[in-house]
């Protein structure tokens, strides 16, 4: 396996993907980017935090951090699932792949760069949302309210961003290639791979209304079931991708 | 170059190609032609190194396509049945993804090399999917061109092509063939074929026939000359003549099958003449590619 080749076709799949028109762009920048509006709308005009009593402090900050944190939980999910569709479905419809295979280019090389060409900007592109939403609230917020936040959620963002990030991108991105390694028309694949992501979406959800969620242990083991998944979906797509699965059955 | 012993590919109870065995020389343009179904984009895949054979093997450009068919696609060049372009990228961005693909040394070089080739330069930063049929068609062969291959596949090059674009094709193709290069054509066009080829195999699960248009035509048909007459020739008398085969006698027209007419016409004309004939014209019978294809396949399908 040549890492150059790999590169190769992640910049051509990044190139192609953001050619590919309004769908692939508002998956990847436009909805997170709303999202990070709306979790810092919430936290500035909702909570007016110098009314609120220094005891009650904690206990509100708890619960309106948490809904960034859900849309952090949601960035990774959400972004890889263009691109990913885009990565097999364009590749079908204009026959690309037959000449793709004809090149001096293994089937593990094409795999690994077309999921790294969607698990890459998920995870980059939530990192950078969590870093503008640190930037503006440091820069706007209380320190009382920074010091509370960065004692109860520092963990918990730790974990969302180091672990529950790429699993979840990487879930994404195999769960909508292999749909889409399956069916022949975009809309359908878009469809299905968005029934992908509500099992994910619905956990932490629930894990919110709970208000368990600030819980360290909930969210890493809402990460050890997403590693599970991805173990179960890699073995799934090495199978999908086989070169003589790939000549005879991408239809 | 190519070399396919037995060569056999199955899907699951259905058998694609069966046995195929051929010899294919360095420089040769071996046309391969068959029904669709027949098998042609299999044995193609096979040999190219896309597809592994169930059974048998082959050896093309001196590699084994079985054990080193990552090897064997960097020597070779497919254009496959579709162009299967990137239609939102440029011209140049489809050339350049495969150049850097087949890690080429020099890749601006060669891409700008086979655009002006085939006349795509002035339209290099285009998206590919604003391109006519011919112009895809073009692009698709210069792809198959960037590293320089020894052995071309080419699968259907002139398919759906207007007359125009498919000439330019087809002129390419020869330019291609007299710098040596071994050219594997599929094709459905037999007069293609026949200007193009040097060998013909004609495939329908197996290897049914191979030879030069020629031998094939003359192995069916033997070789016939076609006699034309000023008056129907009424003459009862059989010719007598131990190189002829046949006679068909059509109103002012003779049809002659004989061995070696080149030696044997001027004995046969003078005979026709003391029989009374009165020639207008000789000439050899010129049967067509699709005449031989056509009777191969019926003849395979009894």
């Amino acid at each position: 396996m040549t890492l150059k080749r790999v590169r190769v076709v992640i910049v051509k799949e990044w190139r192609e993907a953001f050619k590919g028109g309004k769908t692939v762009w508002i998956g990847t920048v436009a909805i997170p980017l709303i999202l990070l509006g709306i979790s810092l709308f919430q936290l500035f005009h909702i909570s007016d935090f110098r009314a609120i009593p220094p005891e009650e402090l904690p206990r509100v900050v708890g619960a309106v951090f948490l809904v960034p944190l859900l849309y952090f939980l949601m960035f990774p999910l959400v972004i890889p699932h263009s691109i990913a569709i885009y990565a097999i479905m364009s590749e079908k419809e204009q026959k690309s792949l037959e000449p793709l295979l004809a090149m001096p280019l293994r089937t593990g090389e094409l795999f690994l760069a077309k999921t790294l060409a969607s698990v890459l900007p998920a995870v980059g592109i939530t990192w950078v949302a969590f870093g503008l939403f640190l930037v503006v609230i440091q820069a706007l917020l209380p320190a009382s309210v920074l010091e509370l936040a960065w004692q109860q959620f520092s963990p918990l963002w730790g974990m969302a961003l180091g672990l529950f990030a790429p699993l979840a991108a990487t879930f994404m991105t195999l769960a909508a290639m292999a749909i889409a390694t399956r069916v022949s028309d975009l809309r359908t694949a878009q469809l299905l791979s968005s029934f992908a992501m509500l099992p994910v979406l619905m956990s932490a959800f629930f894990l919110v209304l709970q208000e368990t969620l600030s819980r360290p242990e909930l969210l890493g083991l809402l990460s050890v079931g997403l590693l599970v998944l991805d173990m179960w979906l890699l073995l799934l797509n090495v199978k999908l991708f086989g070169r003589e699965e790939i000549l005879t059955r991408w239809r | 170059m190519i070399v396919a012993e037995n060569l056999t590919r199955r899907f699951g109870d259905r058998i694609a190609v069966e046995n195929l065995s051929l010899e294919i020389a360095e420089g040769e343009v071996f046309g391969f032609l068959g029904p669709n179904g027949a098998g042609k984009t299999t044995t193609v895949r096979m040999l190219a190194g896309l597809l592994a054979p169930t059974g048998g093997r082959a050896v093309v450009a001196g590699v084994d396509v079985v054990a080193q068919p990552q090897r064997v696609r960097t020597l070779v060049g497919i254009l496959t049945e579709h162009p299967g372009l990137y239609e939102k990228l440029s011209a140049w961005h489809n050339l350049k993804f495969y150049a850097d693909l087949y890690d080429l040394p020099n890749p601006q070089a060669q891409i700008e090399k086979y655009l002006r080739l085939l006349g795509l330069w002035e339209r290099r930063f285009e998206p590919a999917g604003t391109f006519s049929k011919g112009m895809k068609q073009k692009l698709a062969i210069a792809r198959a061109l960037l590293h320089e291959p020894r052995v071309l596949f080419l699968d259907e090059p002139t398919s759906g092509l207007d007359p125009e674009a498919a000439k330019t094709v087809r002129d390419f193709i020869a330019q291609l063939a007299s710098e040596k290069r071994t050219i594997f054509l599929c094709t459905h066009n037999l007069h293609e074929a026949e200007q193009l080829c040097t060998r013909i195999g004609l495939m329908r699960q197996r290897l049914i026939r191979v030879g030069s248009p020629t031998s094939l035509k003359r192995e069916l048909y033997g070789r016939q000359i076609v006699i034309e007459l000023q008056e129907p020739w009424t003459a009862s008398e059989d010719l007598h003549l131990p190189f002829v085969r046949s006679v068909q006698r059509d109103d002012r027209r003779l049809l002659v099958e004989l061995d070696d007419p080149e030696q044997h016409n001027p004995t046969l004309i003078k005979r026709l003449v003391e029989l009374g004939a009165q020639i207008q014209f000789v000439r050899e019978q010129d049967r067509t590619l699709e005449e031989v294809y056509l009777e191969l396949i019926s003849e395979e399908q009894r």
